[in-house]
């Protein structure tokens, strides 16, 4: 095979035409300066555009800056992997052979075929593992979902159907409590008052219980107005100074001075997370301590705190604090249970509101419990939580 | 229903290997014209692939190109599956797999995704899968029904070792085979593994549904 007259030469028989022409095969004649003289279809369909006349450096993709063409050029029958340029933007890797003869050089490339056979098969591979694993995920998905709507419809229904007659039991021995039929001997008293205390607490934990049946459904509807959350707050702070002056323990609110601007936000919902931070703060408190609230402007949010000198909790345990049904280590010195809801309905309701709940405890002084309502509602920013 | 033009819209689109204009007509099906998703099974997926088997086995297109439309095939499934998971349960389950070196398990995951449009739970186990991850499979997803996909009559040698296993270990398991394969023969195999049904077609597996369920 001469490579004197370029490629035309080789047309002049059947395999030569056939190389020229429809061959997968990347075949050049170039001088000893490295320019093109001549390239096969292949070659020029491969890199998109016209090759004669150019550099051979300038189809090759250098990455290293060390290409060197008198030296690939060498007569060693060394193979050369080298990258080109393609008209898909994807680079080319073949194998590139330079053939010297007559003051011309051939330049033979390809791709290794198994090579890319390898990478089809495991591209193959990669997409039936995918396709499958996302089909095991959306039905898995599916599967959760309908067993989420079955815990639910159970929690409200077992909520509703129970509420009733515990909330009767309740009214009825506040009643008794009030010997409004008629005075009770002390052992009486004693029994009223611990079917009084255990009928609270059912019908605390199933109202927390419907609360959380409506988020996990997502029906908590949350109903904003623009409101004064100071006074939001005062009055959260007067109800519970009343539970908490049974044990001596004082709640100081910390408050501006100057009015804080009215926030669009849902009155009832909020005074129960305050109401819920408030309860436990004094839950947790030693008695004849303090509990401090407090409310202030923090850039463009309102914060509201509350800090106890109760028993601080273990750093590992603040992530649960916000789940439901979970509990810490740490026990309330009211002596009362903990339904493991009201955090967790808290939590849900600032986030409702776009704001932000968090805590920050140190074992052996106690805890301050956060969140913050921004000033306007985040979308109208063009934020997202 | 799915019209003709649609149809060869979608399987010269498929050829092309425009998976983007492919994803378009199987949402318009779904959700434009709200066609069944049983029916863009059979008559759009199945039916092109079967046509493009047959490109390929004739020597028209090449096997990257059936390749590429098996890929592109498995993808657009995906968007049947919100409507085909959601369908009412019957508390049944079936386990699908193709055998050890059977990579074409497009079939496989149709036919468990079938099981699924019929209120049964269709888990797939995938292609290639050996016959120890299948008996595992067994343990843990304790199916009603196993069904076994071969597409390649080569594996049909795989599949007469997979079932002798697995029958000696769950004799009591119903085991139903079928695929690509069978039309090269195999279809007796009743006769060679007394209780194992050969089901050559959907309509034939939806009958057999029906009787088991009752």
């Amino acid at each position: 095979m001469s490579t004197e007259e370029g490629l035309s030469t080789l047309c002049g028989s059947a395999l030569g035409r056939y190389l020229y022409e429809k061959a997968s095969l990347v075949l050049m004649i170039l001088d000893e300066s490295g320019r093109i003289l001549d390239a096969n279809r292949y070659a020029s369909e491969l890199v998109g555009q016209e090759l004669r006349g150019r550099l051979f450096s300038q189809v090759v993709i250098d990455f290293s800056g060390r290409f060197d063409f008198k030296e690939v050029i060498e007569p060693d029958e060394r193979v050369h992997l080298l990258n080109m340029t393609s008209s898909n933007g994807l680079p080319q890797t073949l194998y590139f052979s330079f053939l010297r003869q007559h003051g011309r050089v051939l330049v033979v490339a390809e791709h290794n075929h198994l090579e890319v056979e390898e990478l089809r098969k495991s591209f193959i591979d990669l997409n039936a593992d995918f396709s499958n694993l996302n089909r095991a995920l959306q039905k898995r998905n599916v599967e959760l979902s309908r067993v989420n709507e079955v815990k639910n419809y159970f929690l409200s229904m077992a909520a509703h159907d129970l509420r009733n007659p515990v909330s009767a039991i309740c009214t009825l021995s506040d009643f008794l409590s009030d010997e409004a039929a008629g005075k009770l001997e002390a052992k009486q008293a004693n029994f009223i008052a611990a079917i009084q205390k255990s009928s609270r607490f059912m019908l605390n934990l199933l109202d927390e219980l419907l609360d959380i049946a409506r988020i996990e459904a997502g029906r908590l509807e949350i109903n904003k107005r623009p409101s004064d959350i100071s006074a939001l707050v005062a009055e959260c702070v007067e109800l519970n100074r009343v539970l908490a002056g049974k044990r001596g323990i004082t709640v100081d609110l910390l408050a501006p001075s100057a009015a804080l601007p009215s926030i669009d936000l849902d009155a009832v919902k909020i005074q129960q997370v305050v109401h819920n931070l408030i309860s436990n703060a004094i839950r947790y408190s030693p008695d004849d301590s303090t509990v401090t609230v407090g409310i202030a402007m923090r850039g463009e949010a309102v914060e509201v705190s509350v800090s106890d000198h109760g028993p601080g909790i273990p750093a590992d345990e603040l992530e649960k604090l916000y789940k439901p049904f979970s509990r810490t280590s740490v026990k309330p010195l009211d002596g009362e249970k903990s339904t493991g809801l009201g955090l967790a309905i808290a939590h849900k309701i600032v986030l409702e509101h776009r704001g932000k709940a968090w805590v920050e405890s140190v074992v052996g002084k106690g805890s301050t419990f956060y969140f913050s309502l921004p000033l306007q509602p985040a979308e109208k920013k063009g934020e997202l939580r | 229903m799915i019209s003709e033009a649609l149809y060869q819209a979608y399987l010269g689109a498929l050829l092309r290997g425009e998976r983007s204009r492919c994803v378009d007509l199987t949402k318009r099906l779904l959700e434009d014209d709200d066609v069944a998703v049983r029916d863009l099974y059979l008559d759009l997926f199945q039916r092109a692939l079967y046509e493009v088997g047959h490109l390929w086995e004739t020597n028209r297109i090449s096997v990257a190109t059936e390749h590429t439309a098996t890929a592109i095939t498995e993808g657009l499934l995906t968007l049947a599956y919100p409507k085909i998971f959601m369908s009412e349960r019957k508390g049944k389950r079936a386990l699908v797999s193709c055998m050890v070196n059977e990579y074409h398990q497009v079939g496989g995951k149709m036919v468990a995704d079938i099981f699924e449009l019929n209120g049964w739970d269709g888990y797939f186990a995938g292609g290639n899968t050996p016959v120890s991850d299948l008996l595992l499979e067994i343990e843990e997803k304790e199916p009603d029904i196993l069904a076994l996909s071969v597409s390649v009559y080569f594996n049909m040698g795989a599949l007469y070792g997979a079932l002798e296993r697995i029958m000696k270990d769950h004799p009591e398991l119903k085991i139903i085979v079928g695929g690509q394969a069978f039309q090269w023969g195999g279809s007796d195999i009743g006769q060679r593994y007394p209780g194992v049904d050969y089901v050559p077609s959907i309509h034939h597996l939806e009958t057999l549904l029906k009787e088991y369920e009752h």
